[in-house]
């Protein structure tokens, strides 16, 4: 702790060289979220970036010690709003290993339907903002936002909120699905499928985007191992990981999926990656409506949990979600550790942003779909 | 959880107790797919390459500091995950370090995990642990003119650090 930092206790960690220039991007919000990254450059390259998060910071975890097991789920999961369920769902994993509950087969598949939905309206967000608007293609990202909002009010429809849903209280879901909700999800998973066609042919396909997302911040195999990313970003360098595979939850188990990878490592493999996991939920959802079985949909559980400690996790749209809950047998967790995608992927920004041009750099940034709300907490 | 799928952390146990005697102190299986081990903080440089050549644990998860003011302790946990081998998926082997409440230190392990870089940093700035060698070790994610203790002790109490 420094007695007085100023803005200059922030650096680029390399001895600064008379020809280059520094400049500050953000914390206005270059984006998605409040984060502030500084270049230095030198003419049109960068030479080096430092990224300098906190500006969104909250504390998340030492709130977490002063509230109960249930009002923690409101805000641990405001982190990443666009993927409430993954959050609250990593957090009360552990606390139901910790309680001892067991959730009922019918709550886990609605809880796997309201994250893969989230799964699709979270990589819809990415593709509206870090890849449309990002590469200056404001077509998509039109389109993209109008169809995450089919998914909103299907999402309101289940659990009575368009982001925040709070939905996964320890035991099980709180709302059994809605009458008529297996048709409208139906209708517009059919309606979705035949627009991701369209979504190829206009960005994913289209010379431009190609163009500019090719070759860029490519980042390798054994780099993404090194540098511990998570996630799609993992998955773009060509690791075939998910959580869902390697520690099955939820309905997982039951359900037939590929985890989507590509070699190339670059900043359009890590593009194509949510757009076939997006054709993966899609399958899911769809697998899950049909073998959905009938019963209760949560149990009741405990206001306390037992002294030990538990870790759950899960495979958010931002890589893995991971959260410790220490238990004290009071009714209030002793410590809460969250480590997500966002954070961990971090690692890679100043990796990947050097010796490229400053055009690149949005591209780039947005391929890592870094949340700085989520890095942050 | 049958008996007989524990082999792969029993595996990983055996490893540990056979390398190491004196600087692992306790290992644990806590259920299928999570092992504590419980390291001396001089030694966790050298228990860290181990864990990372020897059984291929690649990446850091994250790393956690806890305050046992009862104790005068503090804990650090790293998490550690494996992509690189099949057979590891999906375990989480945690390292356990007790450190001294007063000037805690222990050696950063970013030259085993580059992934720890700003990990460490997050501890350092909500526990006052120092590591020693991180690269660069700043403030991370609180404000600039943030003067208070590291906010995560325990004896920051919510009302007050409210008040700020």
């Amino acid at each position: 702790m420094t007695s007085n930092p100023t803005q200059t206790d922030v650096t680029v960690s390399e001895t600064k060289d008379p020809a280059t220039l520094d400049v500050s991007v953000g914390p206005q919000h270059p984006g998605s979220g409040h984060v502030r990254i500084l270049m230095r450059v030198d003419g049109d390259y960068i030479v080096s970036i430092d990224p300098d998060i906190g500006y969104v910071h909250r504390g998340c975890e030492k709130i977490a010690e002063n509230r109960n097991y249930v009002s923690n789920i409101p805000h641990l999961e405001r982190p990443c709003i666009i993927d409430a369920i993954h959050l609250n769902w990593a957090y009360v994993l552990p606390v139901e290993e910790l309680q001892g509950v067991q959730v009922p087969p019918r709550g886990r598949y609605i809880s796997t339907i309201a994250a893969e939905m989230n799964r699709i309206m979270s990589h819809l967000y990415w593709l509206a903002i870090n890849a449309g608007v990002f590469s200056g293609h404001t077509t998509i990202f039109m389109w993209a936002f109008g169809d995450r909002d089919l998914f909103i009010e299907l999402a309101e429809m289940l659990t009575g909120a368009r982001l925040t849903y709070s939905f996964l209280p320890p035991g099980g879901p709180r709302r059994d699905l809605p009458f008529g909700f297996e048709d409208k999800l139906t209708k517009l998973l059919d309606y979705f499928e035949k627009r991701l066609i369209e979504y190829d042919r206009i960005f994913f396909s289209n010379p431009l985007v190609v163009a500019r997302a090719k070759g860029i911040g490519i980042l390798t195999k054994e780099d993404a191992i090194k540098l511990g990313v998570a996630g799609p970003v993992l998955r773009g360098s060509g690791v075939k990981y998910d959580i869902r595979k390697v520690e099955p939850y939820g309905a997982y188990p039951d359900l037939e999926f590929t985890i989507p990878t590509f070699e190339e490592g670059d900043s359009y493999a890590r593009f194509l990656v949510r757009f076939e996991e997006m054709k993966q939920s899609i399958s899911i959802l769809r697998q899950a409506l049909k073998k959905i079985p009938q019963g209760p949909i949560a149990r009741k559980a405990p206001l306390v949990a037992p002294e030990g400690e538990a870790i759950g996790r899960v495979e958010s749209s931002r890589g893995e979600c991971a959260v410790m809950v220490m238990g004290d047998n009071s009714d209030k967790p002793y410590r809460v550790r969250v480590m997500n995608g966002s954070f961990r992927n971090l690692v890679a920004m100043p990796y990947l942003i050097r010796n490229v041009h400053i055009a690149d750099m949005p591209i780039i940034y947005g391929s890592l779909d870094y949340w700085p709300v989520e890095a942050d907490r | 959880m049958s008996q007989s799928s524990l082999s792969r952390e029993e595996g990983i146990v055996n490893k540990f107790k056979s390398r190491f005697t004196e600087s692992v102190k306790e290992t644990k299986i806590d259920r299928a797919r999570r092992i504590t081990v419980t390291c001396d903080k001089d030694h966790i440089l050298e228990i860290a390459k181990f864990t990372r050549d020897e059984i291929a644990f690649d990446h850091i998860i994250g790393i956690c500091g806890v305050d046992f003011p009862t104790h005068k302790k503090l804990e650090v946990l790293h998490f550690l995950g494996s992509v690189t081998n099949p057979d590891m998926h999906g375990i989480i082997l945690i390292l356990k370090t007790e450190l001294p409440k007063e000037n805690p230190s222990i050696a950063s392990v970013v030259s085993v995990w580059e992934s720890a870089h700003f990990h460490e940093r997050e501890t350092f700035e909500m526990f006052g642990i120092n590591f020693e060698g991180h690269p660069d070790l700043r403030k991370l994610l609180t404000l600039d003119n943030w003067e208070g203790p590291p906010p995560m002790l325990k004896d920051l109490k919510f009302p007050e650090m409210s008040q700020r």
